[in-house]
């Protein structure tokens, strides 16, 4: 994993929750970016951005923290 | 719909289907264009009873009984003209001799077209013709195809009575100046069939007739040589021709052609039918297929004239391979490449992982080899690490068409235009990019279609001639979704709305929140002036124009997908087609306009890492199973690498190993210098394709590819249109590209075994429902299908949507606007945008191969009259364009085509850079880069760029090491001749 690809994730992420808020309810919009992340994202993009989240939650959103939960939750399914 | 008639049957059925198998019938030239009155007339002509519809001229309904009335000024594809007197009749109770071609038909008319007073009549025209027309039949490059000389024979003309010293035109010269076809004036007989062709067909209005009487004569422009006149070299008017005025140089240097073959153009998303015509396996000249229901006849520069690339000296003619980018190209056999390229993609899986290698199928191969390679991916390679360059152009297209209206492609037909009452054209330039439909655009302008263009450029199709200026509203790049909300919200405010529609057709929960939320006031296009830069007098008019027109078309294009909003932009526009009514009715609807020839039957044939063939999600359990079961191995249930993901991991070092098939990402790809840091991280890269290429720079193997010419397939155009193409030369390496794949996934130890393209698509028809009633004997039968094609609509639909969605109601989308990150500051106080032109196409690799570039010999960068002032810029100055990303150097062209503050270049050339200075941001959906926004600052300077200059040096390098390989494969291949 590079910096790069590490901010590019976390770029691409907020850019899913930001084109998403208009749904109001934060629940609501983090159910719908962890829905686009298990449809569009590959095995290993959505392990480096769970790994991420794990290890310095700090560096991401409260949004973005909670969508990668529910993208957790979506692939122990 | 267009109605032919059957001469077996010797009536005329309304409303029978148009489409016709047999080739040869679209050879005739019934001289007049067919009437679509659904009211029928009968006459009699010579005796035998014909009915035809009502309007038909005596010309036509006497060709359609079969009898061939003389003709020269007359031809199906234009309006009538009766300027040669040759089509002369005599019409009971009628005085005189009507020309046939202006005489429309009427209930009980006695038409008779053979007399003796007719026959003196008609040679007396032609020997007028031929007193003024030079003797050399023998050694015209017309001889044997030639209209005036078979008429010459017909009306039986024996003498010029005249004789041949009196005044004439036979010292005319000749203008060559066009490097694919010449203008002898000598040979006109000013039948102004050329000059109709390039007014009523093209809608350039080059040509005009200069001067009266015996000084007439066809002038282009100005009286311009061709090359410097207005005249945009589609080939309608040497078709038209019936001498060899205007004949096309390839035919003056090989002769007349001996045999042709029906098949499909490669280049833009229109997907134009044309006869390749041969002599042996040489092709003399591209002829468009009057019976291409996507081009009905009509072509374009790229199409009619540009493939000689496939004969090209550069062209890769054997297999190589090399360890390292700094080695020699080392020439083997099939064998030796196929297993060098197996063991290095297997060695890097046990190495790295099953996920560490992946492939880019591509958009300008067929649907066949697409639907192979993403196979080879997910089979043989046991991921989803498959993409194509769809996802830079038109993913935003499959995500937002399939989020609302529930499947991923246009819903008209291109004729459907033709029924269009209002046209909206966005972030789309089809007089450049897409040239023949725009052609058919721009005939339904001159009917009296409004138009309104929303682009921050001013395109061709503004100005129409003999059409109503268009409505243009130069938005800021950047705004699409701000302007397309503040339509709606007028659309929504006004009571604008279809209610009859939304009620019965639209999901009624998803409508209401929609509609709450464009109606705010902040969406309004006085709110979103200061943002879009466009008056909200002019938006308002412009929705009130779409919303109130009766048909309401879209068209649109990568401005509008190539955008960090792209997706929420394609559905702020099916937003506006499902408030308006405007779907599933001719003359409607929302239409992609696809970059490359097969973009759509990419994304059919599942390219894209998320979805197997037809747009099936590989999460989907029972979907797999049924692959599963055919393709004999498990499939992964979760998506593989976009692009630029694989991008990100190459450099990151945990994807290691590419195959790619006909892209050349290095050139295409936004952050070229980030492409290249990727392309030069990977282990193996793996690269099939017709030239070495800017990717190909970067690669360890080498796979010859074929051109269009040379395979079997089928094309699907951006109607959804499946179009035969058909081999009409042997591959140069002896392997059409689905038989590269297929070895290639043999050598890896996945069997694969197809005989032809006809299987493959028999196996994409058992497991995709959208195709399952297509085969290649139905296509043969057909012509061409239109998907889906299955049990619902077994000939196909050309309509999509009539009834109800995929999804069942069509859902609204709120589309919020949201400003790129990509914004104009004082460091980068202008915004860049991207776009293509005519004469070249994409990255240039075949065009710059052709006499096409002498339209278009390098990437310029158009700026304002008051930027260039600002900066002392004038025409051709050098200019340096910085971005945050890069910086590059071009020549400038003062242009007033945009805003102050909006500049434009193209990316045909490779040593242009166009894309070191476009940024990796992309559209939130899909990752489609964002092409059409950069930040950037423009200077005057006087040296290339550093970029450049390693550009220069790393092709010099690489040519060089390619250099020996292709001198030994000159000498084998020279051998092989012998």
């Amino acid at each position: 994993m590079s910096d790069q690809q590490l901010n590019n994730l976390i770029k691409m992420l907020d850019q899913i929750i930001a084109n998403n808020l208009h749904y109001g309810d934060d629940d609501k919009v983090t159910d719908v970016a962890a829905d686009h992340l298990h449809k569009f994202w590959a095995r290993s993009m959505k392990q480096l951005i769970i790994a991420h989240a794990d290890q310095s939650p700090e560096e991401l959103s409260g949004l973005a923290r909670s969508t990668v939960i529910k993208l957790k939750t979506h692939i122990n399914r | 719909m267009m109605h032919y008639y059957d001469p077996g049957t010797q009536s005329y059925e309304p409303g029978k289907d148009g489409l016709n198998p047999d080739f040869d019938s679209f050879s005739r030239d019934l001289g007049t264009p067919p009437s679509l009155s659904e009211e029928l007339v009968s006459i009699s002509v010579d005796g035998r009873d014909i009915t035809v519809p009502e309007g038909t001229s005596v010309l036509r309904a006497a060709a359609l009984a079969g009898i061939n009335i003389p003709k020269l000024c007359a031809s199906d594809n234009l309006e009538a003209f009766g300027s040669c007197r040759l089509c002369a009749v005599e019409i009971e109770g009628r005085r005189g001799y009507p020309a046939s071609c202006t005489t429309p038909v009427a209930e009980g008319m006695s038409v008779t077209t053979q007399t003796g007073k007719l026959a003196k009549l008609r040679r007396n025209i032609m020997e007028l013709y031929i007193s003024d027309h030079p003797l050399d039949c023998l050694t015209c490059p017309a001889n044997g195809n030639c209209e005036l000389q078979d008429v010459a024979g017909v009306v039986g003309l024996r003498e010029v009575r005249y004789g041949f010293d009196g005044k004439n035109h036979l010292d005319a010269e000749t203008d060559s100046s066009n490097p694919y076809f010449s203008f002898d004036p000598s040979k006109c007989i000013v039948c102004s069939r050329c000059v109709r062709a390039c007014d009523e067909v093209q809608g350039t209005f080059a040509l005009t007739i200069e001067g009266r009487g015996f000084d007439s004569k066809v002038v282009a422009s100005q009286n311009d040589p061709f090359m410097d006149s207005e005249c945009v070299s589609c080939g309608a008017c040497v078709q038209a021709c019936p001498t060899s005025t205007l004949m096309e140089k390839s035919v003056i240097d090989a002769g007349q052609p001996e045999h042709s073959i029906v098949t499909t153009c490669a280049y833009c998303g229109v997907g134009c039918s044309f006869k390749a015509e041969m002599k042996g396996d040489q092709v003399v000249r591209m002829v468009p297929y009057k019976g291409g229901e996507a081009n009905h006849g009509h072509s374009c520069v790229k199409g009619r004239f540009a493939f000689g690339y496939a004969t090209h000296e550069d062209r890769i003619r054997e297999p190589m391979i090399r360890d390292s980018i700094n080695d020699p190209w080392k020439v083997v056999s099939w064998d030796e490449a196929l297993a060098f390229a197996a063991k290095k993609l297997k060695d890097t899986q046990a190495q790295y992982g099953r996920e560490s290698i992946g492939g880019i199928t591509s958009s300008r191969c067929t649907n066949e080899e697409t639907y192979l390679v993403q196979k080879l991916v997910r089979a043989a390679f046991g991921n989803n690490n498959t993409d194509t360059c769809a996802r830079v152009c038109h993913s935003p297209t499959g995500y937002g068409l399939k989020t609302t209206l529930g499947e991923s492609a246009g819903t008209q037909t291109f004729d459907s235009v033709m029924k269009a009452d209002t046209i909206m054209v966005i972030g789309a330039n089809p007089t450049d990019a897409h040239p023949v439909f725009g052609s058919l655009m721009r005939k339904r302008l001159r009917q009296g279609a409004k138009l309104i263009v929303i682009d921050p450029r001013r395109i061709d199709l503004v100005h129409t001639p003999n059409a109503e200026e268009g409505l243009h509203l130069p938005l800021r790049p950047g705004t699409n979704v701000a302007i397309v909300n503040a339509l709606a919200h007028v659309i929504v405010t006004e009571g604008l709305e279809d209610q009859e529609f939304i009620n019965s057709r639209c999901d009624t929960e998803a409508h209401n929140t929609w509609r709450t939320f464009i109606a705010e006031e902040r969406n309004s296009p006085e709110a979103m002036e200061a943002v879009t830069g466009v008056p909200a007098s002019k938006v308002r008019e412009a929705a009130r124009l779409y919303a109130k027109a009766g048909n309401g078309a879209i068209y649109y294009g990568l401005g509008v997908t190539e955008h960090s909003q792209g997706s929420t932009m394609v559905m702020g526009i099916a937003n506006l087609a499902l408030a308006t009514g405007n779907i599933g009715k001719e003359g409607g609807g929302v239409n992609p306009l696809r970059g490359q020839n097969n973009v759509q039957g990419s994304c059919d044939m599942g390219s894209f890492p998320h979805e197997l063939p037809g747009y099936q999600h590989v999460n989907d359990q029972a979907v797999r199973e049924r692959f599963e079961a055919v393709w004999g191995v498990p499939i992964d249930n979760e998506p593989g690498l976009r692009i630029p993901n694989m991008f990100d991991a190459a450099i990151a070092g945990s994807f290691k190993a590419l195959y790619v098939q006909g892209e050349d990402i290095a050139q295409s790809d936004p952050n070229t210098q980030h492409v290249e840091a990727a392309l030069k991280a990977l282990d193996c890269l793996i690269v099939q394709d017709i030239f070495l290429n800017e990717t190909a720079k970067f690669a360890h193997v080498l796979l010859p590819g074929s051109t269009f010419l040379e395979k079997n397939g089928t094309f699907t155009n951006a109607e959804r249109r499946i179009n035969r193409v058909r081999k009409v030369m042997e591959p140069v390496a002896g392997m059409e590209d689905w038989e590269v794949t297929m070895a290639l996934s043999n050598a890896l130890g996945y069997p694969m075994h197809y005989n032809h393209p006809s299987e493959i698509m028999d196996e994409i028809a058992s497991l995709t429902p959208t195709f399952t009633g297509v085969n290649y004997d139905k296509l043969e039968q057909l012509g061409s299908i239109q998907w889906p094609c299955n049990d619902e609509y077994p000939d196909g639909a050309p309509t999509m949507h009539t009834v109800d969605f995929p999804i069942g109601k069509g859902r609204f989308a709120v589309t919020e606007y949201l400003a790129t990150e990509e914004r104009a500051s004082r460091r980068f106080p202008l915004l860049l945008t991207t776009g293509r032109i005519l004469s070249q196409y994409n990255v240039g690799a075949q065009t710059r191969r052709t006499s096409n570039s002498d339209w278009h010999e390098e990437d310029v960068l158009e700026l304002h009259p008051s930027d260039a002032e600002l900066r002392g810029v004038k025409d051709g100055d050098w200019l340096g364009i910085s971005s945050r990303v890069g910086h590059t150097v071009l020549r400038a062209k003062v242009s007033t085509r945009m805003l102050p503050g909006v500049v434009y270049t193209t990316f045909h050339h490779p040593s242009s850079g166009a894309n070191v200075v476009t940024t990796d941001n992309s559209d939130w959906a899909t990752n489609c880069p964002e092409y059409k926004v950069t930040a950037v600052q423009v200077e005057k300077v006087s040296q290339p760029s550093d970029w450049q200059r390693n550009f220069v040096d790393f092709d010099k390098r690489q040519q060089s090491l390619l250099k020996p390989a292709m001198e030994s494969e000159g000498d084998s291949y020279a051998n092989a001749l012998k």
